[in-house]
């Protein structure tokens, strides 16, 4: 059956190739003169899809051409002489025509032209689902961003330039880890208590990476975020992001460089106690004990005066283990262009990062290749042959981030990262000195993952029924994985604080640390995709002013995965890092794989009468290999309704300062289908561990998964949205307002909570919840110019709050800690972390103590838990739901741009309101404290104090027990983009055969505001501070057209 | 290319209908394929499958057995009682302040194990084990009763767990499916020590004594449980429910019939052991000064003794979840953890040679106590003074021999013309991790595998979860319950002989004082104590505050460092206090708010 797949696949790809192959020979030949040129907007930048038209007036001649995605076009076939008459005309633009040219023979012309927008956004074309439409017909809740906006983001990530500048988009960038530092992407905030992602869908074909697409190569992002999904069925109840990338144009190749140089750094680094608070603290730690203290005032002062490096050191970890700044680059070079018959767009681009930590094991580097070619073949039939390929490569240490950033923050003061004559310092907890672990010194872990994606599309006219085409795609999706993680001893050195040498210095002693032996564990994975589509077309008019356009199609997608992995130790060398070098004794391998499968029909009508009464319905009939049979399809349809009532007459006679109002409503049901597959299916997994019998024999053992549930099928997503789009003086105002009503049901999840443990099942998912989400999303913005200052203003937000309207309860627990009727929490599957007690303050002495109910074994110092029911005693009871969560319940952006001659200013200022982080250090004898405690702590001479008394790790029953002393508002405003460019005019460029030449200075996550959060970044995941933290970036570059 | 492009020329408006219907029939061929979204998983068994087949049987019964506890997975029993203590990290736990809501310790990853959602889970896989069996084609008859026997025992093994805990537990035999009715009420103690009793006979029937792959249980092992189970039964905890009072006393112990009768069946469940005659005591009749210390301490790092029972086998590979006894228990002077270190109590308990007790008000033995002390002394524990493993590279310029140093040392600074305090490589102010040196002055020295270096590798000594020294001493707790001290005192002392001790020869109470160290020392650091003082109603003296020493090697007249120690003094070093609802643990808030049925444990 994959045969059978696989080779209808083929088949069509060979069809393909040979209509490409057959159509090489159409090109024009014959060059008289040529002309060519660049069209762009007041903002210089260049506009896409400008017809251009030139006329001979004497001989009649004409010809046209289109700008490409950079602004390019150009005639390779005009005859010299003149006059010429250039016209240049499109959607958005208003009409400009320059005459009087005459062209000499093998002579260029070049013409730069600056068009005017008509100052309305409503003739765009965006795309949607299987197709495009015009920004002023559509009906659905739409946000989009063109590519040039992505790239005002120095950021590498393309989904790390997204937050801010879609309204209803909330984007967290919880981890700055080269190659892995992708934000999380949530369309209208959280709908399910399960996946909430997104479903992305580059070109058309869905699986696709957003993360890691080469930003030179995007054409738009759109975000359907409403029924208007529902075209994509039973994956698109969270939302999704279609991106386009960029299509070449009529005209002589144009190459476009962009190469930029950034510098990266982390947001905030936390500050810590030096090592005489640092052993003040530790003593105080043991006196609380009723134990000695371990450090003599004498010693504390050795600590402070830095009289004795060797013993009393002061260590500033982050400085001795990070880099001020680590440096990443990107370089991309595309061609475009094309005739009639074929255009095309080939790119190719690099992209590099460095880690944080000095000698960073920690490197990504991406190669990203593109190439997007169309063809036409005769007047019906065109087709389309799209390859990307990319390589991810992943460097990084052998410690996780966990354990590296771990050592940073817990890096004790008091001991040395290097020691004074400049040799690394002693292990930390099992050799992680900070200084060492983030280099290549324990080995390397290192990945590529190649990946193909291929696109071939057919595009036929039906020429015997008018407005009938006919589509269709073939996506084959290919990824490899590659992973090798060499783990090997590593050396530090120790000194006893006794032995001197003969010259009367410490003699220190190299010592062994982490792996006993070289080990290597190898894991590839091989992936495949395969879409198959099909649709039609169909367009027509009726009556005068009806029009009605049809969409029908079925779509396949099937795919398969291979996994291997293999591990060695006993290496006798670590010359050799091959597992034919490790010992044959302890080895280890394993692999499993997979498989999934999904059919589905789809379709669209559009109606529209007289541009006014708009309306669209969308369905798909889906069908998901992970659910059993009689559940396995679901039926997903959308209707969308509009009315453009400034077209009516009251309006305009009225309301006329309104140019444009449009009113929209949309209501459908989507699915969500992302749960582990087989729920439906009694199944036996292999454990974890062998079972060791005679010593040393392995027997494999295997365990339940889990108890079926024959009854698993979709989370069903109810989606209400109304909103409307208005632009008022002449277009330079324009205002979008949405608001929606959400409905999740069916939702997947696990009856935990209700289930006693005495049943001992692993229970499976089962369509048992229930949640609303309501909120609106806007955008206001105005453009507008005063001479030769051009500027742009918008602001854009999103509010949405959640809430569980049903879902598996404890019978037993009080009303007051029941999840129903709040929002999802934090972590649903430990719906419990967002119980807190309530900290209400300190005891300030034993009369505190005494005086009100407290913890058993409450002391003076500790933090007082509000007894919330009255009953005289803290117990669990005490705990209240937090409503709060890591979500964000209100994300906006403020964008400005900026334009001023060649210069061009653009900022973006980001910021979220609304979740909390739990966050506490790892600190104690493990390791070192907020400098904002020792500052702030409770002793016995400062009993008025904001923190509590000194502890040790989690001994306390207010640092154990989840309490809201240690919960922080996260809300935070930033300037999350700056861009500073100057385009050389083309004037002067053009002398040196430079189409256009810009140079631009960039900042990513500036300044960051975080009133409640001080130490760390609001948006890192980690309330420890112990995970790759958030970048900040400065960055310059240049781009240049030829 | 020509004939490519001949070609092409031929396709002409009339062939496109053609071509079209082509191309849509070819993204359709799938659509043809019924049997397209009906996919199975790739690398899971299902469950008709795996019922059919005895191999995937027995990999499924392999799976049970990892649902034993094994201590020294971080956390430990011994932490929890008065044999050792982890640094300060349980220190609610050992001053009994645990709630329903809040079980501290018990709910690390190294008790995961003993949790009531873990054993319920693996009693779970039992009874499905217990329900397919019969069922399951197996032709080989032996391998058939031996799964089913493995079953039946580690089910019994999982309550007698949750039993020792807990007390009267749901008995659930059955594998639920997904939409029964799953409120279940606690099962009477009784109940519960009825039923696992006699699902051990039905275990012993079905096992071989002997296993052809060892690691497996035996009717050795089921016997043994049973031996464990029915001396808890009949100890005082269930059998003096006054501490609970009233409410539901038969959910902790007996409300009724014959103690006698109880411990008469715990001494015939330990001679059911002894009778098979499968076992001995390892090394049991020493020659007349053989080293006995040593005997005794190979034992613990030997993969086959003649004592052991059911073992649970290791390979350096199997990354045993946290497992790991000798990275934690090693002293920080070797890189390690150093985590169990015996409290200054249990290190008292140790009798001298000659079989009197020690005293630290004895001034000669409180000038040199770790001489003469009973052999098992120097094989369980590591002492200041006590030679030890090789150091590693880092320190062994200042101790090439490896010796524990737990000792403080006062040194002459003739720079600052004063005497000043260094700390032994073992201490908290050794060169090595500092933090991690022990605050009681000693280390755990049993089952660490001194060949092994922990700080890089795993040991993999086997862990033995019922040797037979356990249950001669079962036995004679039974004996002593029923007056048969010459009986007791026979099989204690074949423990001592082992040992190195001189014989016991009290009677009566003075018996049973002595009986209780010598369990208390035999089987230290094995997961018995925690038990032992609640079934034995002593918690309240083990729960006094731990104690430590100190031992200074002071300075002498003429400026030099003492090279033996100088003084040792006893040191509180953790407040511990005892509440008698420490006797059971609290059923967690979260389940009794599932199942409204179940009733609390007493005192929480």
């Amino acid at each position: 059956m994959r045969f059978k797949l696989f080779k209808s696949g083929v088949s069509i790809a060979l069809v393909f190739l040979i209509f490409m192959l057959t159509y090489s020979d159409t090109q024009a030949q014959g060059i008289n003169a040529l002309v060519r040129g660049m069209v762009q907007n007041t903002n210089s930048e260049p506009i896409a899809d400008i017809s251009v038209s030139v006329r001979n007036a004497k001989t009649n001649f004409t010809a046209g051409a289109t700008t490409d995605s950079a602004g390019n076009f150009s005639f390779s076939s005009i005859a010299s002489g003149g006059p010429y008459t250039f016209t240049f005309s499109g959607i958005g633009y208003e009409t400009q025509t320059l005459s009087g040219y005459n062209i000499k023979e093998d002579i260029t012309l070049s013409l730069i032209v600056q068009m005017k927008g008509t100052a309305s956004s409503l003739e765009q074309v965006v795309v949607i689902g299987y197709g495009t439409a015009k920004k002023e017909t559509l009906t659905g809740s739409i946000s989009s961003v063109k590519g040039a906006d992505v790239m005002k983001s120095p950021a590498t990530n393309v989904s790390n330039s997204l937050g801010g500048r879609l309204p209803g988009v909330v984007a967290l960038a919880p981890s700055g880890e080269p190659g892995n530092d992708g934000s999380i992407i949530r369309i209208r905030g959280v709908n399910s208590l399960g996946d909430n992602n997104p479903l992305v869908v580059v070109d058309g074909v869905p699986g696709r990476s957003l993360d890691r697409i080469d930003p030179s190569t995007i054409s738009s992002v759109t975000v359907l975020k409403d029924a208007s999904a529902a075209i994509y069925g039973a994956r698109a109840a969270n939302g999704v992001i279609l991106i386009t990338t960029k299509r070449g144009t009529l005209g002589v190749p144009t190459v476009t460089a962009n190469f930029n140089q950034g510098y990266a750094r982390p947001t905030r680094l936390p500050k810590m106690a030096n090592a005489a608070e640092y052993a003040t603290l530790l003593n105080e730690i043991k006196i609380y004990a009723g134990l000695a203290p371990v450090f003599s005032a004498e010693e504390i002062q050795k600590f402070t005066d830095g009289s004795d490096p060797w013993r009393y050191p002061n260590t500033d970890w982050f400085k001795e283990s990070l880099k001020p700044w680590s440096s990443q680059n990107y370089g991309n070079v595309s061609v475009s262009g094309g005739t009639e018959a074929i255009k095309y767009f080939l790119s190719f681009g690099i992209n590099s990062q460095d880690g944080y930590f000095k000698n960073s094991a920690h490197k990504y580097d991406q190669f990203n290749l593109r190439s997007n070619l169309d063809a036409k073949i005769n007047k019906y039939i065109s087709l389309g042959l799209d390859i990307a390929g990319r390589i991810e490569d992943r460097n990084y240490p052998t410690r996780p981030n966990n354990d590296l950033f771990g050592a940073v923050i817990m890096g004790k003061p008091n001991m040395v990262a290097y020691w004074p004559n400049g040799l690394i310092g002693p292990a930390i907890s099992d050799g992680d000195n900070a200084a060492i672990i983030g280099t290549d010194a324990t080995g390397y872990d290192r990945s590529k993952r190649y990946v193909v994606n291929t696109n071939a599309k057919l595009n036929i006219i039906i020429p015997w029924v008018t407005g009938l085409s006919f589509n269709s795609n073939v996506a084959y999706d290919k990824d490899f994985y590659f992973q090798k993680r060499f783990e090997k001893p590593w050396y530090l050195n120790l000194w006893d604080g006794q032995s001197l040498g003969a010259d009367g210095l410490p003699v220190l002693v190299s010592t062994k640390k982490g792996y006993n032996d070289p080990r290597l564990n190898e894991s590839m994975e091989d992936n495949h995709t395969l879409l198959i589509n099909a649709m039609f077309n169909y367009e027509k008019k009726l009556f005068s002013d009806h029009a009605l356009k049809v969409l029908v199609g079925t779509e396949t997608i099937s795919g398969t995965g291979d996994r291997f992995s293999a591990f060695r130790r006993g290496f006798i060398s670590t010359t050799l890092d091959q597992l034919n070098a490790g010992s044959a004794l302890e080895r280890n391998n394993t692999g499993s794989a997979l498989t999934n499968s999904r059919r589905n029909y789809f379709g669209r009508i559009n109606y529209n009468i007289a541009g006014k009464y708009l309306a669209e319905f969308v369905w798909r009939y889906d069908g998901s290999y992970i659910f059993p049979k009689n559940k396995r399809y679901g039926f997903f349809p959308g209707l969308s309704l509009g009315y453009i009532i400034s077209k009516e007459e009251f309006w305009q006679k009225n309301l006329s300062f309104i140019n444009s109002f449009k009113i929209r409503a949309s209501s459908g049901r989507t699915g969500n289908d992302r749960i582990n597959e087989f729920q439906y299916l009694s199944t036996y997994g292999f454990g974890a561990q062998p079972f060791i019998t005679d010593q040393n024999v392995e027997n494999l053992t295997l365990y339940e998964t889990r108890i079926p549930n024959p009854e698993v099928t979709w989370e069903v997503a109810k989606q209400s949205n109304i909103g409307f789009d208005a632009e008022l003086a002449n277009g330079k105002i324009f205002i979008t307002g949405d608001f929606f009503n959400y409905k999740r049901s069916q939702i997947l999840w696990w009856r935990n909570a209700s289930v006693p443990q005495t049943t001992g099942l692993t229970l499976p998912r089962e369509n048992i919840g229930e949640i609303t989400n309501r909120g609106f999303d806007f955008n206001i913005g105005y453009n507008g110019s005063a001479g030769d200052f051009g500027y742009q203003v918008s602001v854009n937000g999103g509010y949405q709050k959640n809430k569980i309207t049903y879902w598996d309860e404890s019978p037993g627990a009080p009303e007051y800690q029941k999840s129903t009727g709040h929002p999802i929490p934090t972590d649903p599957l430990n719906v419990n972390n967002d119980l807190y007690y309530e900290a209400i303050g300190i005891f300030k002495d034993q009369a505190a103590v005494d005086k009100i109910p407290h913890w058993d074994g409450a002391r003076p110092g500790d933090i007082i838990f509000a007894d919330v029911n009255q009953d005289g005693i803290i117990n669990a009871m005490d705990k209240v739901r937090n409503d709060k969560t890591n979500m964000p319940r209100f994300t906006g952006g403020f964008i400005l741009n900026l334009q001023y001659k060649g210069f061009e200013l653009s900022a973006l200022v980001q910021g979220a309101a609304g979740a909390v982080l739990y966050s506490q250090t790892t600190s104690g004898e493990v390791g070192n404290y907020l400098k904002d405690f020792y500052d702030n702590r409770w002793t016995p001479e400062n009993t008025d104090a904001t923190y509590p008394r000194t502890f040790s790790w989690n001994q306390e029953y207010w640092r154990s027990q989840r309490n809201t002393f240690w919960l922080h508002k996260t809300d935070y405003i930033r300037l999350k983009n700056l861009e500073l460019a100057y385009k050389i005019p083309a004037s002067f460029s053009t002398k040196f055969g430079i189409q256009g030449l810009r140079i631009y200075v960039s900042g990513y996550n500036l300044f960051t505001y975080s009133p409640d959060l001080q130490d760390l970044d609001p948006e890192l995941g980690a309330g420890t501070g112990r995970s790759y933290l958030v970048q900040k970036i400065v960055n310059a570059g240049i781009s240049v057209t030829f | 290319m020509l004939v490519f492009q001949s070609h092409f020329k031929r396709i002409t408006m009339k062939k496109l209908k053609y071509l079209v219907i082509a191309v849509f029939v070819l993204t359709n061929t799938t659509s043809c394929d019924k049997e397209f979204l009906e996919k199975q998983p790739l690398s899971e068994y299902s469950s008709e499958s795996l019922w059919k087949d005895a191999g995937l049987i027995e990999a499924f019964v392999n799976e049970i057995y990892s649902g034993i506890h094994l201590e020294f997975s971080q956390v430990t029993f011994s932490s929890l009682v008065d044999e050792s203590m982890y640094r300060l990290n349980n220190t609610d736990v050992n001053n009994s302040l645990i709630t329903p809501s809040y079980l501290s310790s018990f709910t690390s990853p190294g008790m995961k194990k003993v949790s009531w959602q873990s054993l319920y889970l693996y009693i779970r896989s039992s009874n499905l084990l217990l329900e397919n069996i019969d069922a399951a084609p197996i032709t080989d008859e032996e391998l058939k009763n031996q799964l089913k026997g493995e079953g039946l025992f580690l089910r019994a093994y999982f309550y007698s767990k949750l039993v020792s805990l807990y007390g009267g537990v749901p008995l659930v035999t059955k594998a639920y499916s997904l939409n029964d009715d799953f409120l279940a009420e606690r099962n009477t103690y009784e109940d519960c020590i009825k039923f696992i009793s006699e699902e051990c006979d039905k275990a012993a029937a079905l096992l071989p004594v002997v296993q052809a792959r060892k690691g497996r249980a035996t009717k050795g092992a089921a016997l043994s449980l049973k031996s464990r189970v029915l001396l808890y039964a009949a100890s005082d905890l269930a059998n003096n429910t006054s501490w609970a009072g009233n409410s539901h006393p038969e959910l902790v112990g007996y409300v009724g019939g014959n103690r006698q009768s109880r411990w008469e069946a715990a001494k015939a469940a330990a001679k059911a052991v002894i009778d098979l005659g499968a076992y001995e005591l390892y090394k049991k009749d020493p020659a007349a000064g053989e080293n006995t210390a040593q005997n005794y301490e190979e034992m613990f790092l030997s993969y086959e003794t003649s004592e052991d029972i059911f073992v649970k086998y290791f390979t350096p590979l199997t990354t045993m979840d946290e497992y790991n006894p000798g990275l934690y228990a090693t002293p920080n002077g070797w890189n390690g953890w150093g985590v169990y270190t015996p409290v200054g109590q249990m290190v008292d308990a140790y009798e001298m040679k000659d079989g009197s007790k020690f005293d630290w008000n004895d001034p000669t033995i409180a000038a040199a106590p770790y001489n003469n002390r009973d052999p098992r002394f120097y094989a369980s524990i590591n002492y200041n003074g006590a030679k030890w493993r090789k150091r590693s590279s880092d320190v062994i310029a200042s101790d090439p021999v490896g010796v524990i140093q737990t000792g403080f040392y006062e040194t002459w600074n003739s720079n600052t013309n004063s005497v000043q305090i260094i700390g032994g490589l073992d201490t908290q102010r050794g060169p090595l991790k500092d933090w991690n040196g022990t605050y009681t002055g000693y280390y755990m020295r049993k089952f660490i595998d001194p060949t092994v270096d922990a700080e890089f590798t795993k040991q993999d000594v086997p862990w033995r979860h019922f040797r037979y020294a356990e249950i001669l001493l079962n036995y004679a707790e039974a004996c002593i319950a029923l007056g048969e001290d010459d009986e007791a005192k026979l099989y204690i002392n074949m423990i001592r002989k082992r040992a190195g001790m001189p014989a016991i020869t009290e009677t009566g109470q003075d018996l049973n004082i002595r009986y209780r160290n010598e369990r208390r020392i035999e089987l230290a650091f094995e997961g018995h104590r925690f038990f032992d003082v609640r079934r034995w109603m002593i918690a309240s003296a083990a729960y006094a505050d731990a104690q430590s020493v100190y031992i200074l090697y002071g300075i002498m007249p003429d400026k030099t460092t003492s090279p033996t120690p100088t003084s040792y003094s006893v040191k509180t070093v953790e407040n511990r206090e005892w509440n008698p609802k420490f006797y059971l643990l609290p059923i967690t808030i979260e389940e009794i708010n599932r199942n409204n049925k179940l009733i609390q444990n007493p005192l929480y």
